[in-house]
């Protein structure tokens, strides 16, 4: 039998799974081709590295998390699944700020760098990019709730054998 | 009198154990401060100011003084505040670790530290690196969106900003091994004093 413990666990997995997988799409197929000032170009989430780092960063979380659904339960493993889901919220918090910084840029524009915004030539665009920002943080704060629950399951034997 | 000594020998069993891992803690805590601390100088008082002739009228040049300063970026305001969050919580342990070693909240102490270590970890990481990839655009701009760089133009004030990032991603690599030590330290409880009775 499942125990509702694990249930919960393994629901907050496939949230976090969906969130990420749903991010690196939305993200990767974001591209429009504007006209900028009479000149035609194509707007790309690869121009910017700020992008490419939040796609690898949530394409790594979404096959680890796609490996550690198949992990048995009470398997040693586990142990490792808790060190290696701190280092991927930290990754994936240290990508959606990335990504949220030169979003910032591209919506409002920098005038004192003299940089433009350039959301308006190119709005479906900046709508998927939000769209994947948002996607980003459900992931990460699903994860953060994931994280948290699990040291909580993982002192609460200890607790009780010296409580 | 034969328990008393068996309690005394405990007691002086258990304070030798913790003693150089509780001095390496403190020594990485102590590091990780001072870096963020200069982080958040170095980034704060980051200002560079230049008068650029604009025009000529007659005989007398139009000065325009343009300055760069780091309020201007989001980004850069995000990692001051971050790094200036992350040092007071290094003090604030620091502190309790020397002199208050006996603050408890229902026996929730170290929960409430790795706890704290975690999300100083997530905050820290976030304002890094975000202003690392504001830095890079800055210093490399974006051909495609038609943003220029600004690091030729500024460039005490790019060499600062990145001295900055440089002193928050060695805080950052600090603050991942404290939190892990406390993370372990939170697992691997101490055996209570129940094992000194002897029967």
């Amino acid at each position: 039998m499942v125990k509702p413990k694990r249930l919960l666990r393994l629901l907050l997995r496939i949230i976090v799974l969906g969130s990420t997988l749903a991010a690196v799409i939305i993200m990767a197929t974001s591209h429009e081709k504007g006209t900028f000032f009479a000149l035609s170009y194509e707007a790309k989430y690869s121009d910017t590295p700020a992008f490419k780092f939040f796609v690898i960063a949530n394409a790594i979380v979404t096959v680890y998390g796609f490996l550690v659904l198949f992990i048995p339960s009470e398997s040693q493993l586990w142990g490792l699944v808790l060190a290696l889901d701190l280092v991927f919220t930290m990754l994936l918090i240290s990508s959606i700020s990335a990504a949220l910084a030169v979003a910032q840029v591209g919506k409002k524009g920098n005038s004192s760098a003299g940089w433009l915004p350039v959301c308006g030539q190119v709005t479906k665009y900046c709508n998927q990019v939000t769209g994947a920002l948002v996607a980003g943080f459900i992931a990460i704060i699903t994860y953060i709730i994931l994280l948290l629950y699990s040291i909580y399951t993982f002192l609460n034997p200890l607790l009780g054998k010296n409580g | 009198m034969a328990l008393q000594n068996e309690d005394k020998l405990e007691v002086g069993y258990s304070s030798l154990q913790p003693k150089p891992k509780k001095w390496v803690l403190l020594m990485l805590r102590l590091l990780a401060f001072f870096a963020t601390a200069a982080a958040t100088v170095v980034m704060g008082l980051n200002k560079e100011t230049k008068t650029l002739v604009v025009a000529t009228v007659g005989t007398t040049p139009i000065k325009a003084t343009l300055t760069a300063k780091f309020q201007h970026t989001p980004a850069f305001v995000f990692f001051v505040i971050a790094n200036g969050l992350a040092s007071i919580h290094n003090l604030v342990m620091i502190m309790g670790d020397l002199c208050g070693q006996k603050l408890d909240y229902k026996g929730l102490r170290l929960a409430m530290i790795a706890i704290l270590d975690m999300m100083t970890v997530a905050l820290i990481s976030g304002g890094a690196s975000a202003a690392a990839f504001m830095a890079e655009l800055g210093k490399n701009g974006n051909s495609h969106a038609r943003w220029n760089s600004i690091c030729d133009k500024y460039k005490t004030f790019c060499d600062h900003g990145g001295g900055a990032l440089i002193a928050s991603f060695a805080g950052l690599i600090l603050m991942l091994i404290i939190s892990v030590m406390s993370i372990i330290k939170l697992l691997i409880k101490p055996k209570p004093d129940s094992t000194t009775v002897v029967p």
